[in-house]
């Protein structure tokens, strides 16, 4: 279950191990954390932590492991590019799937994809009837 | 509506008023506090020339003046998804215009991004026109084993006071974020100059974050510019391997062909434009 925090970083409680699939947001939005937030509530078996900017993200990634990263490709402090080549060089996340959540053209956002060494993206503003299948096709609950 | 000077409100205030503005914006660039600042300070954006446009104190949409000898530049220029469609960007413009126009600005510069068509239609209302396109590339960071593209007879490091004084004798125009003032504001500058066996001669001049690389400027002074471009950003990537790097404003030239051999790719582009003033 998501929390919203106060802080720039926003904690999960002790990350419930091996029974749930752990999701890191990092968005700056507030109305698109929140949006995903009330998605997450409905998915069973997928706990959502989440950060506002790029460097809380990455502190966050490297704290809780995450079993899959959603990044904005639009960040105050570094962007999503930026934070993916940040994970792609730490051992522990270099074969954590990330995915970018952009509203960028489709030619434009597949292209960071296969750039930067994503995994996929999802387009802005989310489908919310989708994004549970979107969310399920990079992190199946029986990976 | 009513127009007020950008420097009666808060840096929180002014970045949460930019922000809402590009919340569904074609590439979408937020900014913090703290970046908005370093803003303002490396472009010479002055808060007093610069507006904010309100009514019934709800910020409608903002622009910003950057000002230096003779020439001014507008930017950050947005309008909030409940300000549109009421002229908000005119006034805007109107005010920008007016404040340059006190000033005795020779010319007025501003970039749109490309496919941006309503800001660009809105830029050519009041009297901009198009000079040419600009690049903005990116660089993941990639291993790179294959050697440099020219044999290399020397490589020299040199300082930012260094780099500054190889800014101030480039061969083309450059644009305001890459101007030597620019440069100057942001600090801590290096750059190499690389000559080559062959007699091709460059330099490049950057900042070398600890995860990126930016204000990456190429500047060939021998040679051809493709190879040389090329064999110089070899050299700076062979000694900064983990940083991302984004050069930002390229012109669309020979020397991009050596920049995207490095593995540089076209992130987006910006139309540049200006306004004479004097007529």
């Amino acid at each position: 279950m998501a929390r919203n925090g106060r802080n720039r970083l926003t904690r999960s409680p002790t990350r419930i191990r091996n029974t749930m699939k752990l999701v890191l947001q990092i968005e700056d939005n507030h109305a698109n954390r929140l949006l995903v937030e009330r998605v997450f509530e409905q998915m069973a078996g997928y706990q959502l932590i989440q950060a506002n900017d790029g460097e809380s993200g990455v502190g966050l990634a490297l704290e809780q492991h995450p079993d899959l990263v959603l990044v904005d490709m639009g960040l105050p402090d570094i962007d999503g590019q930026t934070v993916t080549t940040i994970m792609r060089q730490v051992p522990e996340l270099q074969n954590t799937p990330i995915v970018a959540i952009t509203a960028w053209p489709e030619d434009k956002a597949q292209e960071m994809v296969d750039r930067y060494g994503l995994d996929g993206c999802i387009t802005k503003p989310i489908d919310i009837r989708q994004f549970p299948k979107q969310i399920a096709h990079y992190l199946p609950l029986d990976s | 509506m009513e127009v007020l000077a950008a420097d009666q409100f808060t840096l929180e205030e002014l970045t949460e008023a930019y922000n809402q503005t590009r919340v569904d914006y074609l590439v979408p660039m937020p900014m913090n506090v703290a970046k908005l600042r370093e803003y303002t300070q490396i472009y010479d954006v002055s808060l007093p020339h610069s507006v904010v446009v309100v009514s019934d104190d709800l910020i409608l949409g903002l622009g910003m003046l950057g000002v230096r000898k003779n020439r001014c530049w507008i930017t950050r220029l947005g309008v909030l998804p409940y300000g549109r469609r009421l002229g908000t960007g005119s006034t805007i413009m109107n005010a920008l215009i007016e404040r340059a126009g006190n000033h005795n600005f020779n010319k007025a510069w501003l970039e749109v991004i490309k496919g941006n068509d309503p800001a660009h239609r809105l830029f050519n209302r009041f009297g901009f026109t198009e000079t040419r396109e600009l690049i903005v590339g990116r660089r993941p960071p990639a291993p790179n084993k294959t050697p440099p593209p020219q044999e290399i007879d020397r490589v020299t490091t040199l300082d930012h006071e260094e780099a500054i004084i190889l800014l101030s004798h480039r061969a083309k125009r450059p644009n305001w974020l890459n101007e030597v003032e620019t440069m100057h504001n942001a600090r801590n500058l290096s750059a190499l100059l690389v000559e080559l066996k062959n007699g091709g001669r460059g330099w490049v001049t950057y900042h070398a974050g600890l995860l990126q690389l930016t204000r990456i400027i190429v500047e060939v002074t021998a040679g051809d510019p493709e190879e040389v471009t090329a064999t110089v950003l070899h050299v700076l990537h062979q000694r900064h391997r983990r940083q991302d790097a984004i050069a930002e404003n390229l012109p669309d030239d020979e020397q991009w062909l050596g920049f995207q051999r490095m593995g540089y790719f076209d992130s987006f582009r910006r139309i540049e434009m200006v306004k004479n003033m004097e007529e």
